[in-house]
């Protein structure tokens, strides 16, 4: 009756299924285990390979706003014991404002069973297992249930190359976790969840989002954004309007379709990101981040890169005690404006850069052994200047000169040098404004330039501390030859930036380019003495031959870099199994991109002199593992370490097995493995 | 026509659109036609408990609960502890479980179910405005006016009939609870079932 009634009420498209009584299953499900012949006391994994029917979709562990989880009863041989069911990451499925949490593709959930010690080989184990689960379209639903068999053998654990390639398949869907804990903050109506996710990984493109296992924390149906915040990924979103709310947030984070991270997170602060649309929290926000720029900036004028530039200002500054109130007003309002404007020109870049996709932080311009030699070259001549080897005629280009322009060049040339001392003391409110709309983000970069300005506005337009200032005199003479001092060592710090950057060619090229350039700016200052006309005219072509000099300037390719630790070859399980032979203790580590406690520990630990210094001593083989892009065979590596992903960390004494070492590894740590062997 | 002209009625109705209700506030107040087209609003039970359901009868999940009485017994101990019964179908129409309001008295009739009244919210204001998101889902609002209850019907989120049997009934533990002036243990818990049909 009830059946009738339903069947009539339905839409005609799904008229010919009748409620309730499927004409067959949608969803066909195969029971697949990775080896039908496991090793007693090992342990097999076993697919459930579902396929669905066009337009049915089945359910991830949390469905979403509507669904259930897949049920299984087991039935098994005694010993056997089956794990828990593990999902590959789901899709979304948006009906009508509900959110589902859906496989629409062929998928594959995974079981552990653990087959015990001691069975003889050959002995059969049937398995056996009722699977309850549902399946709907867009219309309707059908719980349905599959009883599904197979017949293991104990055996030798061997995996046929066909069955071996399918399961690596379906591994690559299933979610890798991400080792570090993260945060999240249920506030004003908002879920902000912050994971850590090392800066130097890629994020592929947008589309980034969060499947929650736990409820009551998001509203699945709303709109996520999940933004890259330095060495953090963070996810936002609309919460759940819950009367408790969740002590731990579980779920899978998936950057790009059919892949994911597991992630977990406690309760914590999370700070908010800035709404596309601008509203009050985000106005404190940059109101934040701007004062905290031009209180950076102030702070950088007794940094020890851009004072030299400073004194270059003090100066002229001394100099001019006399002038005119419009004059100095003038002065400081270009001095401003050329370290406002270079700054801005700076944060553009930045920006553009960034929205090309490429993960360039703040003082990026300095990371270009070009912009370096060109510096050094500018700050020689500088220095040289300082020094009295010469005078900067009347258009000056920069320089200890009076003037609107030479103080708009100081200014400009102070904010370009002050980048690099700016990361440690900015880093918060530069991050803020890499995250900020664009507009907001400038505005931060104007306020760091208005803070490196600020002394000298200041001067400008409050006389009473000019008239403080010491009056001119014979010691400006010294007071300027003294100040080249730091000018120089400013150039020394330079030449080692460069070196570091670009090695001995780079650093050869940049010191004879500054070198060209002093010889004509002394010959310059010669015929300057001399009261020649046109003193000048050595400077051009020595300018032209020293900025040729610097085009072929290149960053060194650093090998000690990309090979992690010196003398770390490539994790392959046959190499292992080579070195291991051949007696040699090994140490093997598996990091990614993505996992930030594998990059700590390789800067802190791993990489560190002393260990290096004590493995070369032991002879000790090192073997990276590099998981960043899953590879199958390494994860099967990893789990047989009962590791469900990295970091890992193994060593081998010789002869001896692997030894597990824990997740925070120290230089000590390390340097004592190769001494126990030795002792 | 007069569903139609019941529906237009929900626009004055204080919940707003997609608007989630709040355990342990105020409930949004409604107006719907019942099945034989009179109107019906939340407000008027103000004084005793009200459960909402919310029904889609060719739902695998309400089968299972209609189809083994379970829902119907619920019901009827729910209506013997003084509460107002409220089944409400938010299907649109086009859409499986989408009844007329002769359909629905069939229904009723034919499930020998025990609603005070069954309403019918084929544009899902209502629905939404509850954030109703599966069938069944449940509510419980106390005399106040208070929603002291939202979730799933039980704790067995299956279809399968045999997982009633020493299942907890969170409607009417809550609703006991209620009734002895206790606060509700379970306030909340995640609704099992199919997504409600709304009109996309």
């Amino acid at each position: 009756m009830l059946l009738t009634l339903a069947a009539a009420l339905c839409a005609p498209a799904s008229a010919q299924m009748v409620q309730g009584q499927p004409t067959g299953r949608h969803l066909t499900l195969d029971l697949v285990p990775e080896s039908a012949t496991p090793a007693a006391g090992s342990r097999v994994t076993v697919a459930l390979s579902g396929t669905l029917a066009k337009g049915w979709h089945a359910y991830w562990k949390n469905g979403g706003d509507a669904g259930i989880e897949t049920r299984l009863d087991w039935t098994l041989p005694v010993g056997v014991k089956a794990g828990e069911l593990r999902y590959p990451v789901p899709q979304r499925l948006l009906i009508a404002g509900l959110m589902n949490y859906v496989y629409e593709a062929p998928f594959a959930l995974f079981v552990d069973l653990d087959v015990p010690a001691g069975l003889a080989p050959g002995t059969r184990l049937p398995v056996r297992v009722k699977a309850d689960y549902l399946v709907c379209t867009e219309e309707i639903c059908v719980p349905e249930q599959a009883e599904l068999a197979t017949e293991l053998v104990v055996g030798d654990g061997a995996v046929v190359p066909a069955t071996r390639a399918r399961f690596d398949a379906w591994r690559a869907a299933f979610p890798r976790p991400l080792g570090s804990v993260g945060r999240f903050e249920l506030a004003g109506g908002r879920f902000r969840m912050a994971v850590p996710f090392p800066a130097s990984a890629t994020v592929p493109g947008e589309g980034g989002y969060f499947y929650p296992l736990t409820s009551g924390a998001i509203d699945y149906a709303a709109p996520q954004r999940v933004v890259r915040d330095g060495d953090r990924l963070v996810v936002e979103t609309k919460a759940a309007t819950a009367a408790q709310a969740p002590t731990t947030v579980e779920g899978v984070l998936s950057l790009e379709p059919g892949r994911g991270f597991a992630a977990r997170a406690e309760p914590g602060q999370v700070a908010a990101l800035p709404a596309q649309e601008a509203g009050p929290a985000l106005g404190g926000a940059i109101a934040l981040a701007l004062l905290g720029a031009v209180l950076g900036g102030l702070l950088l004028n007794v940094m020890p890169c851009v004072f030299p530039i400073l004194s270059l200002k003090a100066l002229s500054l001394a100099r001019g005690g006399g002038a005119g109130e419009r004059e100095a007003r003038r002065e400081a309002l270009a001095y401003t404006a050329g370290v406002v404007l270079v700054c801005v020109a700076l944060g553009a870049v930045l920006l553009a850069v960034r929205a090309g996709g490429s993960a360039a932080g703040w003082a990026f311009q300095l990371q270009d052994p070009r912009v370096i030699a060109a510096l050094l070259v500018l700050v020689t001549a500088i220095a040289l200047n300082l020094a009295g080897l010469f005078e900067v005629p009347t258009p000056a280009w920069a320089g200890e000169r009076g003037g609107t322009g030479g103080a708009f060049a100081t200014g400009a040339l102070a904010a370009f040098v002050a980048t690099p001392c700016s990361g440690p003391f900015m880093g918060a409110a530069l991050g803020a404004a890499l995250v900020l709309p664009a507009a907001a983000a400038m505005a931060v970069f104007a306020g760091l330039g208005l803070g490196i300005a600020l002394p000298f506005l200041l001067l400008g337009f409050v006389p009473a501390l000019r008239r403080r200032l010491p009056r001119p005199g014979p010691w400006l003479g010294t007071a300027r030859r003294v100040l080249s001092v730091p000018m120089f060592l400013t150039a020394l710090a330079l030449v080692w930036v460069l070196a570091r950057q670009a090695g001995a060619d780079g650093t050869v090229l940049g010191l004879g380019a500054a070198m060209v350039l002093a010889l004509a700016l002394w010959w310059a200052g010669r015929r300057q003495e001399r009261g020649l006309n046109r003193a000048w005219w050595p400077v051009l072509p020595a300018a032209l031959v020293a900025v040729a000099a610097l085009l072929p300037v290149r960053p060194e390719a650093r090998a000690a870099d990309i090979a992690g630790l010196a003398g770390g070859e490539a994790f392959t399980e046959a190499r292992l199994a080579t070195l291991r032979a051949e007696k040699r203790p090994v140490f093997a580590y598996f990091t990614a991109d993505w996992c930030l406690t594998c990059k700590v520990n390789e800067k802190a630990a791993i990489e560190t002199d002393a260990v290096a210094a004590a493995f070369r001593r032991a002879n000790v083989a090192v073997l990276v593992g590099d998981w960043t892009d899953g590879d199958p065979a390494m994860g099967r590596f990893i789990e047989r370490h009962n590791r469900a992903g990295v970091p890992l960390y193994l060593w081998y004494a010789p002869g001896r097995d692997g030894q597990l070492l824990p997740q925070l590894l120290t230089p000590s740590m390390l340097t004592a493995l190769t001494e126990e062997r030795a002792g | 026509m007069r569903i139609l002209i019941g529906a237009v009625a929900c626009a004055a109705l204080s919940v707003p659109v997609s608007a989630q209700q709040v355990t342990g506030r105020p409930a949004g107040n409604f107006r719907l036609t019942d099945a034989d087209g009179k109107v019906v609003t939340l407000s008027q039970f103000r004084g005793r408990p009200v459960v909402l359901e919310w029904n889609n009868p060719g739902c695998p999940f309400v089968k299972k609960h209609y189809d083994s009485g379970n829902m119907q017994r619920t019901q009827a101990e729910a209506k013997r502890m003084g509460a107002v019964w409220l089944t409400v179908n938010s299907g649109a129409p086009g859409k499986q479980g989408h009844m007329t309001g002769a359909e629905a008295k069939g229904f009723v009739a034919t499930a020998k179910a025990q609603p005070t009244a069954y309403l019918l919210d084929p544009a899902g204001r209502v629905g939404r405005g509850y954030a109703a998101r599966t069938t069944p889902h449940m509510y419980l609002i106390d005399g106040k006016g208070t929603l002291v209850y939202q979730g799933g019907i039980d704790d067995r989120p299956t279809a399968d009939a045999a997982d009633i049997k020493g299942a907890r009934n969170h409607v009417l533990a809550a609703l006991g609870e209620v009734k002895a002036g206790k606060p509700v243990s379970v306030a909340e818990t995640k609704p099992y079932g199919c997504s409600v049909k709304y009109a996309s």
